[in-house]
């Protein structure tokens, strides 16, 4: 792989208590590039790209040794500011989660904790973003109206876009289609692509057609292990691994 | 889900083998027709293209019905890949097998120049083609390129000495002429036909092992 690497993980593990979900991993997730990761469930996908922004630390139970290095730095250091890191690192869900305000109230929100005050350069950061997630056409006349008012395929995009509005480097989706229609899809498909000229993005997802869709490099993931990694068209053309053919041809998972 | 899938796959490849079987018999017999200058025959050969036609659109349509409902990946989506190219060579050979056969009908009237020789040899070097290409396509085997390559080669190698015996027989008597150019197409056909056999070829070792060869 000749591209910068902007995430890279050393050894990592981690348990649910004494469950072990991810074992020795390590990976390297190039810069402004989609990453896609497959699996079936409960392979530990999702537990994998919650740990690129510490989102498992509020879990009691969880446990983690190795270390995942965002642009070289170690994100588990005792001196990592977790806020900072979750700016650079933003994150979109399965379900779209929009704050219950106005539309222009989601994107203006993090930008105005981190200190931006000036009405003028909120209404700019507001427009920019929802331009970015291709949204502002749409919403741009209707702005004080709730996000709820929003379709999920809006809402979705607008989670997109609030993530945008903190200008980081890496953009995390797990699952960011799995609750909409292919139209809403095709969309968000679109936007991810557009955005991997900027963001480097790493999409959890169960659709494999999406994953080929949309990433340059995937990887394939099963009982906590990282089984294959590489570019997409290698995976889904012509894996190395069995397991991998098994998988992405149907025959388990 | 996974199970009528293979077994669609499967369908998918034991008609591509029959369209293939079906294509090489009616180049062979046009040979078979051309050296006993047999107009029944060649009329049946006829009959033979409406029949691989109406295969090869039958099985292009269930390959891209089977893209569009199952999206496959990997190994089943080399074998729907590798089906759709097969079947378009394999059609094609079976046409030249046709065209050989309309020429027949033009030949039939007289003796041929001199006894047939080369034109016999080239379609049995690339009915051998045809048959190696198919049995590692039936057989999920990779193929021996090395061995496409010679045989291309030797096809090569007789279409120019056929060129040149018939422009002999033309340049010795014009009435010869005539008869001398459905010789000299002939052995193109079969040229074409043996470079289609290492596409073929191509595509099955693709196929099988993902990884491309190219026969030059």
């Amino acid at each position: 792989m000749s591209e910068d690497i902007e995430i890279e993980t050393q050894k990592l593990n981690l348990w649910y208590g004494d469950k072990q979900a991810l074992k020795n991993i390590y990976m390297r997730i190039p810069e402004e590039k989609v990453t896609a990761i497959i699996g079936p469930s409960g392979c530990g996908k999702s537990t994998l790209i919650r740990c690129f922004n510490r989102m498992n630390d509020i879990i009691e139970i969880c446990r983690i040794k190795g270390k995942i290095l965002i642009d070289g730095k170690d994100i588990y250091d005792k001196k990592m500011d977790v806020v900072e890191l979750r700016k650079n690192v933003g994150m979109v869900f399965q379900k779209p989660n929009p704050f219950p305000k106005n539309i222009y109230e989601n994107i203006a929100y993090a930008p105005r904790i981190h200190g931006i005050k000036k009405k003028k350069k909120l209404d700019k950061i507001v427009e920019k973003c929802l331009k970015q997630a291709f949204l502002w056409d749409e919403v741009k006349d209707r702005l004080d109206e709730s996000a709820r008012s929003l379709s999920g395929g809006q809402q979705q995009r607008l989670c997109i876009a609030r993530a945008l509005a903190v200008e980081p480097e890496i953009l995390l989706m797990d699952e960011p289609c799995s609750a909409l229609d292919p139209i809403a899809t095709a969309k968000i498909e679109e936007l991810i692509r557009y955005l991997s000229k900027e963001y480097t993005v790493v999409i959890v997802t169960h659709n494999m057609q999406q994953a080929a869709r949309v990433s340059d490099y995937t990887a394939y993931m099963y009982l906590g292990e990282v089984i294959e990694f590489g570019k997409t068209r290698q995976i889904f053309e012509n894996p190395s691994e069995e397991n991998t053919e098994n998988y992405i041809t149907g025959r388990f998972g | 889900m996974r199970s009528k899938f293979d077994e669609q796959l499967k369908k998918i490849k034991d008609d591509v083998v029959e369209l293939g079987e079906l294509a090489q018999r009616m180049l062979k017999e046009s040979i078979v027709a051309l050296e006993n200058r047999d107009v029944k025959l060649a009329a049946k050969i006829y009959t033979d293209k409406k029949k691989l036609m109406k295969m090869d659109d039958d099985i292009e349509h269930r390959c891209l019905q089977a893209i569009s409902m199952y999206q496959p990946m990997a190994k089943d989506m080399r074998v729907i890949g590798a089906s759709l190219k097969l079947i378009t060579y394999l059609t094609r050979i079976g046409r030249y097998g046709k065209d050989i056969a309309k020429f027949v009908k033009e030949l039939a009237d007289k003796e041929h120049i001199v006894k047939l020789v080369s034109i016999p040899h080239m379609g049995n070097i690339v009915d051998g083609m045809i048959s190696d290409a198919l049995d590692a396509y039936k057989g999920k085997k990779p193929v021996d390129i090395q061995s496409f390559v010679d045989r291309d080669d030797d096809v090569d190698a007789l279409r120019v000495s056929i060129f040149r015996e018939a422009l002999t027989y033309m340049m010795q008597d014009s009435k010869n002429i005539e008869r001398c150019m459905y010789y000299v197409m002939i052995a193109r056909y079969l040229e074409r036909c043996a470079d289609h056999a290492c596409k073929i070829s191509e595509k099955v070792n693709y196929m099988v092992t993902g990884k491309r060869v190219e026969i030059k």
